[in-house]
């Protein structure tokens, strides 16, 4: 990586550990938490029209011309 | 190779840079890059993000030892973060995350996260930098996190606090809002939620703290790519249900709009008319709201530009666009009495409003129940907006209340002193200023109202 146009922060860099901990937390408590509600069935349905989820869809075929 | 200009925006990174030739907007590939371009492109990688309408397309022209020339699809226009009504803001933030997901399951990572980076194509956010993936290398933090802060989570946070105004302040922070500002401008209930605590305070506090540190320790840090998978996840999901607090106002927008149904009908009717006799293939409509006339219009348009200063209207349309697959009209959020200036460097990075729209060359404009907010909010003299509708395309067509409009006697009655100076508010004195631009074509009185719809042609 010898792209290093920007000034990407050391604090910003070093913090990065941190916010990946809290956002584990987060995302562990969040799942507990829909499993729990699953369970009881109360979760509802995401009917969120405008905006998907986070994976980018990918087709079978392997595109690679290796 | 005769006529070529690098674009004045495209200097930052030395992987490449965006140059014009012939008109025709080209992207140069230097070989310091040209290891992670052959990756992205053998692996499939950027195949998988067209077919998703991820990236912009791009054709391989030229390809020598020097140089690799690339030819991205055309985007007839540029939208700029500072002209997105708020869930399109979102929609470039989410796109960003899920691209750096994309890529570093695959070996890449953003190196860069600028809200720049993002505009609308076709109804779509769509990333634009091509050259900004580079190799990820194992448990190596994200370079472009705090740049992602800056320049999204930061300007969205304030908005769903503050209004869907302070998406503006990017257009005097380009390079994302200042992290101390950020965090001072943000309720103290904020650094009770964790999520908001760590990526803004507490970033805030750590960048402060270092911000003295010379010695580069930036490559010591280390975060394995679980964890990093962690942050860009949970800035998804807070990002993806953040909201507006003046979004409530939606459900009965158009209600609020005092048209009598068949008055709006008959509007229609000559617009369509009008739209139809001209031949308009492209258009602007300024102070459109969220696009209801220009759906109205029957023509098969190529490409509508629907702008408003209402982030609500534009927001709506922006849903509808999304509903129906409306892919050719591009909506923005623009103050017309303050149209978007040329900012950056030299003041060449990011093009004004005015060098956009006079590129763009609409065939027609439209400007219904405008005229009236320009003439007497605005105190903008008839001859002072002739002179700007004729600026940019041939045809003109444009709605005109009269004296006796309910809204125009609002906005004199609001004037109480000085309503005597607004009695140049008439149709004689507007036909007059604007026949020294135009040519008046055609003039309707819409029945059943005190508006007039003219027809106009640029002399």
């Amino acid at each position: 990586m010898y792209s290093l146009y920007f000034d990407p922060g050391l604090g910003a860099m070093i913090i990065q550990s941190i916010v990946a901990a809290v956002a584990a937390i987060l995302l562990f408590s969040k799942n507990i938490l829909y499993k729990v509600k699953a369970f009881f069935g109360l979760t509802k349905k995401d009917n969120d029209e405008l905006f998907d989820d986070i994976n980018v869809k990918e087709s079978d075929i392997d595109n690679t011309s290796n | 190779m005769t006529n070529i200009t690098n674009h004045t925006a495209s200097y930052k990174d030395p992987s490449g840079f965006v140059f014009v030739e012939a008109g025709v907007v080209k992207r140069q590939i230097n070989p310091i890059y040209f290891k992670q371009y052959q990756a992205l492109k053998e692996s499939g990688f950027f195949k998988q993000l067209f077919d998703n309408q991820l990236l912009v397309k791009h054709d391989e022209v030229f390809s020598s030892s020097e140089k690799i020339v690339l030819q991205p699809e055309h985007i007839s226009f540029i939208t700029y973060p500072y002209e997105w009504s708020f869930n399109q803001y979102k929609a470039a933030a989410l796109l960003t995350l899920k691209l750096q997901k994309f890529a570093i399951e695959h070996g890449f990572t953003l190196k860069d996260a600028s809200a720049f980076n993002v505009t609308f194509n076709k109804g779509k956010a769509v990333f634009i930098d091509t050259l900004s993936f580079d190799f990820y290398i194992e448990n190596s933090p994200w370079r472009a996190y705090k740049q992602f802060i800056t320049h999204f989570l930061g300007p969205l946070v304030l908005a769903h606090y503050h209004g869907s105004q302070s998406l503006k302040l990017i257009s005097n922070f380009m390079d994302g809002i200042p992290l101390k500002m950020l965090a001072s401008m943000l309720p103290f209930k904020t650094k009770l939620n964790p999520f908001l605590y760590s990526n803004i305070h507490l970033l805030a506090k750590f960048e402060d703290k270092h911000n003295q540190d010379y010695k580069g320790e930036t490559k010591a840090s280390t975060l394995s790519k679980k964890a990093q998978l962690n942050i860009v996840q949970s800035l998804y999901d807070y990002i993806k249900k953040l909201n507006l607090k003046e979004s409530s106002e939606w459900g009965n927008y158009y209600n609020k709009i005092n048209y009598c149904d068949s008055s709006f009908d008959f509007k229609s009717k000559i617009i369509n008319q009008w739209v139809d006799n001209l031949n308009t293939k492209t258009l602007i409509d300024i102070g459109g709201n969220d696009g209801t006339f220009v759906r109205k219009i029957k023509a098969s348009l190529q490409h509508a530009l629907v702008c408003d200063i209402d982030n609500n209207a534009v927001d709506h349309n922006f849903k509808l666009i999304n509903t129906n697959k409306d892919s050719y009209i591009t909506p923005f959020v623009l103050d017309v009495l303050n149209p978007s200036a040329s900012i950056g460097f030299n003041n060449l990075e990011r093009f004004s409003f005015l060098k956009r729209i006079k590129d763009f060359a609409p065939d027609t404009t439209l400007a219904l129940a405008v005229i009236h907010h320009m003439s007497l909010s605005g105190n903008v003299s008839f001859d002072m907006s002739a002179r700007f509708f004729a600026s940019f395309s041939k045809d003109f067509i444009i709605e005109f209340p009269k004296r006796e409009d309910s809204w125009v006697q609002r906005l004199l009655n609001s004037k109480t002193d000085f309503k005597a100076y607004f009695d140049f508010y008439n149709e004689d004195n507007f036909e007059n200023s604007y026949k020294k631009y135009f040519q008046i074509i055609e003039k309707q009185h819409i029945t059943g109202t005190h508006r007039v719809l003219y027809l106009m042609k640029v002399k």
